[in-house]
């Protein structure tokens, strides 16, 4: 099922991810046994147990690469006694940058978790938001070629280049972004009850801003304002990046369907906008991870109400 | 754009490497830049603590030069006292000595004179008294004019 390649079939290929999943039995669909695919045309089928492996993949090579740079890349060069170089300057620099904003943020209240945290936050959103600069159609177009070529004969949904989906950029995916909110939001929980005490944790929730007589109101306005805040970061981050990806691919769509003057105008607009994007990209991943640490600041909060 | 179990793998992805970032990165790069920075700030304060120390030591060296130069200059002056002192009185004691030699010598010269004036006296009076005898035979004799004699040897 070759589609002609069109607008809308361009989009969307850009706009699918991978998506992995077990198909349960649905004897009116005609399916009469449970497997596992990650065919495209079974994605409704899927339900909540699917995973989106092209987001996961880079997601984890990424973490990994950070965790590679971080560690194993500066091994050599944990040594007080000579002078930081290279590589080393640019991890020491992201670790004094993370330490200054934790500690801006975070005052007095020591706890260790916070900064790597952080760091962690803040490396690996820019990394996976620097995806966004790889021009949009080398590597979906490079992991379908692949993917052809090694399973094009033994699975039988991979039946051109085009029918195998592979999205780049993990943090234009909201499972991505809003898994990592939750994330953080089990850990402000978690910090919550353990410094706060689970009374007092109670207590913020439901005695505030009306008092003791109203305490479903102030649990309903209270509970909205707590799951606001996870939301909003997943979402913010997802959205700037998806906005940034979108605009990628329409100036990509500017140099391949349409006249020359305008292909030329596209070069010169991907150019401005990349340039502009990367902006965004250290913007957003130094936004995440300074809400990161407030949020858990917030959590390390102790005042009375 | 489904919202799937992506978002859980998602989630347990991160807290596996927040928790090796916790465990097994951050504290090495930190201690190590904790450590470096305390040598550094420590490496400026010897550097600051070596400066004062060089200044104190020039100082000292400026104000035992400017101490010895005096001290030599005192020494110097000393010792041309004592040598101009040593030739005065090496000169005076000189002029002393030859004055006394002098002394000596004249007083010897007037007793030696005396002496061979006495003698040549004596001399002379023998002899006129022999050329008297000579002259007169026997009636001079040196016992009965003594007396003469004694007074021309006198006038002599």
């Amino acid at each position: 099922m070759a589609k002609e390649l069109t607008t809308e079939s361009y989009i969307d290929h850009h706009l699918t991810n991978l998506t992995c999943g077990h198909v349960g039995i649905d004897e009116s669909a005609g399916i009469y046994k449970s497997f596992w695919t990650c065919d495209p045309y079974m994605v409704d089928k899927m339900g909540f147990w699917a995973f989106h492996v092209d987001s996961l993949f880079w997601s984890v090579l990424l973490g990994g690469l950070f965790i590679f740079l971080f560690k194993k890349g500066m091994s050599k060069c944990f040594d007080s006694n000579t002078a930081p170089t290279g590589m080393q300057n640019f991890v020491e620099m992201c670790i004094e940058f993370v330490e200054d904003n934790v500690q801006s943020l975070f005052g007095s209240v020591k706890n260790t978790l916070i900064a790597p945290l952080a760091l962690t936050v803040f490396v690996w959103i820019l990394l996976m938001n620097l995806m966004d600069l790889v021009p949009v159609d080398f590597l979906p177009v490079l992991a379908g070629h692949i993917a052809y070529a090694v399973a094009g004969e033994s699975v039988d949904w991979i039946t051109s280049p085009e029918s195998f989906y592979f999205k780049v950029v993990p943090t234009t995916d909201p499972n991505i972004t809003l898994g990592m909110a939750f994330a953080v939001f089990v850990l402000t929980i978690y910090y919550s009850i353990t410094v706060k005490g689970l009374k007092n944790f109670v207590a913020e929730l439901t005695l505030h801003p009306f008092g003791k007589w109203l305490i479903p109101v102030n649990f309903v306005l209270e509970m909205v304002n707590f799951i606001a805040k996870p939301i909003s970061l997943g979402l913010r981050l997802f959205g700037n990046l998806y906005a940034g990806e979108m605009i990628f691919i329409l100036i990509a769509l500017m140099l391949f369907f349409s006249s020359i003057p305008i292909g030329v105008l596209g070069f010169g607009l991907h150019l401005v906008w990349a340039l502009f994007h990367i902006l965004i990209v250290a913007l957003q991943a130094f936004i995440f991870m300074a809400l990161t640490i407030a949020y858990l600041a917030m959590a390390h909060e102790t005042e009375e109400h | 754009m489904n919202i799937n179990a992506t978002l859980l793998a998602q989630a347990v992805v991160m807290i596996v490497f927040v928790a090796i970032c916790w465990r097994y990165v951050y504290p090495p790069i930190l201690a190590t830049m904790q450590e470096r920075e305390k040598k550094i700030s420590d490496g400026l304060e010897a550097a600051k603590k070596a400066d004062d120390s060089l200044e104190e030591a020039k100082l000292a060296f400026d104000k035992e030069l400017d101490k010895a130069k005096a001290d030599a200059a005192e020494i110097l002056e000393k010792a041309n006292n004592r040598a101009s002192q040593i030739v005065n009185d090496a000169s005076s004691k000189a002029e002393a000595e030859a004055e006394k030699i002098l002394t000596a010598a004249a007083t010897n010269i007037e007793n030696e004179t005396n002496k061979a004036k006495e003698e040549l006296r004596q001399q002379m009076s023998d002899i006129i008294i022999e050329t008297t005898q000579k002259i007169l035979g026997d009636e001079v004799s040196k016992e009965k004019h003594e007396a003469i004699l004694k007074k021309a040897a006198e006038e002599l």
